[in-house]
């Protein structure tokens, strides 16, 4: 079985994004955004019960590739880069272009992700991959169990969440909590230093990006100005109740 | 320009959602069509003087390609231009499906529209701090909507008829389902309730929501979340307010032991008025506040419940 997972290398994001020209400044060293740390968790898991060979999948620019590394400190076999200048600021469909571009060519059983990244918050390369590859697709997993060959899922739905065998091949998107994603073990991060991480170009993959999206500008929003902020001196429960009172809460 | 609404369906009717999109889409154009997809036998989703759809689906069928094959026929059909889905499961799954059918990249968390140039959408960054907009140039156009983001439609709604309900076809790409679970809340709903008490890490662990709880059935009042405490499993999914959570507005939102991250603040920010509590004076959640109380959760509620 072959398992590819995302690992997208992010800025750091304890730091307020800055953009340039409405595309969002990417400095040299990013991490690995902490949502795919789902999706490598339940590949590892699915590869530990099924024998798998899990492969990471990771776009944009080169950089340290210390979100790659990170990625593969948790115990994929190898990674694969596309890296080129032609990608920057490429759209949601784009990468999921490339992404199920490297899916058939690799001939893989199910990919694997968190259901959007911490940069830009789009949600929809997981489904488009989907549906370009003609994949079944099982998004928004909360939670999944691997016994007796089988992989269970639990998809979160609007009112509660719908219980289902995963099918032999399949695209699946695992939100936030899904699984506990491992910290690496040493014996891992050392391995990790010899893992094959293959670069490629967009001539490589013979794709034609979407440029449909034009960026037009950026605005200030008219955001709220804070209001009074009173220290706790066994008195704040009564200005609050004060308050309600006066909103006629209570 | 023609445009197709996803609609949803919530306890048999056409949701709130739904409808907020299709008011948004009466100042995009004056031909619009709604087709609302729903497992339930019967459903009020015909809404006076619009041309409405029923989508089928069974509930036991995980069919969501199916149900964008179908709403992918209607478009071509109609020679629909402009697809509008809520931020939802369903809607970001047919958006994304859709995207890909058409060439056509969708766009996501959209607050707003202006179709009378070019087709613009606006989004919010940095916790809504700054509004980004972008121009979708694609023939098909795709949007997903946040919901909250413009006042529901107020038209008459009846039941939709027979003759308007299409019955999906099978694809291989269906999963059965094994059991649905359906997860009981007492309460308000978080989407609509007016009052909205949210905790987060600051309350220390889990077994502690119990003061939470006891404050928001003394007011009446729906229960919200952080990420951070949905995470660490101590509620589920569906309490959690934010970015990648529910978008709430009550008149009164009480944030309890929460830093208020930027993407806690997407999804609360615009209530009508704001307290927070927290033992960090520096939290971001301050910056927001109409009253901030620099204090310890654990003393504040306790006093608060009983001053009740």
């Amino acid at each position: 079985m072959k398992i590819a997972v995302s690992a997208k290398q992010i800025p750091d994001p304890a730091i307020e994004p800055t953009y340039e020209n409405g595309s969002l400044f990417r400095p040299d060293e990013q991490v690995l955004d902490d949502t795919d740390r789902y999706g490598i968790e339940l590949a590892l898991q699915i590869k530990e019960a099924m024998d798998a060979e899990v492969i990471v999948i990771s776009m944009g620019p080169e950089g340290t590739q210390k979100g790659i590394k990170q990625a593969l400190q948790m115990g994929p076999d190898r990674a694969i880069l596309v890296s080129d200048p032609e990608l920057k600021n490429s759209n949601s469909l784009t990468t999921a272009k490339v992404i199920a571009n490297l899916i058939k060519r690799l001939n893989i059983d199910y990919f694997i992700c968190g259901v959007e990244s911490t940069d830009g918050y789009t949600g929809l390369v997981p489904q488009q991959v989907s549906r370009i590859i003609k994949f079944p697709c099982i998004s928004f997993i909360k939670s999944a169990e691997i016994t007796e060959g089988k992989i269970i899922a639990e998809r979160q739905t609007d009112f509660g969440y719908e219980t289902l065998t995963i099918p032999k091949k399949g695209v699946l998107s695992v939100t936030a909590g899904g699984v506990e994603p491992r910290y690496p073990n040493f014996k891992e991060i050392l391995a990790a230093k010899n893992k094959e991480v293959e670069i490629l170009s967009l001539n490589d993959l013979e794709i034609k990006g979407n440029n449909s999206l034009k960026y037009r500008n950026i605005i200030q929003s008219n955001i709220k100005k804070a209001g009074e902020k009173i220290v706790d001196e066994g008195n704040g429960a009564e200005i609050i109740f004060n308050k309600l009172k006066e909103l006629k809460a209570v | 320009m023609k445009v197709l609404i996803v609609g949803e369906i919530n306890e048999n009717k056409i949701s709130t959602n739904s409808l907020e999109l299709i008011n948004k889409a009466k100042d995009i154009s004056s031909e619009i069509f709604v087709c609302t997809v729903g497992s339930s036998e019967k459903v009020e989703a015909q809404i006076e003087g619009i041309e409405c759809t029923y989508i089928k689906t069974n509930q036991n069928i995980l069919s969501t390609h199916s149900v964008a094959d179908a709403i992918k026929e209607f478009t071509d059909l109609h020679s629909i231009k402009v697809i509008l889905c809520s931020s939802t499961y369903l809607g970001r799954d047919i958006a994304a499906f859709l995207s890909a059918d058409y060439d056509s990249a969708a766009v996501t968390n959209v607050i707003d529209i202006d179709a009378s140039s070019a087709f613009t959408v606006t989004t919010a960054i940095n916790g809504g701090k700054e509004l980004y907009t972008t121009d979708i140039e694609s023939d098909i156009k795709i949007v997903v909507i946040r919901p909250k983001s413009f006042a529901p439609i107020e038209s008459e709604i009846s039941n939709i008829t027979i003759d308007n309900i299409l019955v999906i076809k099978n694809s291989e790409l269906d999963v059965k389902i094994e059991k649905l679970n359906i997860e009981e809340k007492s309460g308000p709903q978080l989407e609509d309730a007016s009052l909205v008490i949210s905790a987060g890490r600051g309350l220390g662990e889990a077994k502690n929501l119990n003061i939470i709880n006891d404050l928001a059935f003394k007011l009446d009042a729906a229960v919200g979340a952080t990420r951070a405490i949905v995470d660490a499993g101590w509620v589920p999914y569906s309490y959690q307010v934010g970015q990648t959570g529910k978008t709430v507005k009550p008149d009164i939102y009480i944030a309890c032991g929460i830093s208020g991250a930027t993407q806690h603040q997407v999804g609360m920010k615009d209530s009508k008025y704001i307290i927070a509590i927290n033992k960090d004076e520096d939290a971001a959640i301050f910056q927001i506040a109409d009253l901030g109380i620099v204090g310890d959760v654990h003393q504040v509620i306790p006093q608060l419940i009983n001053l009740i």
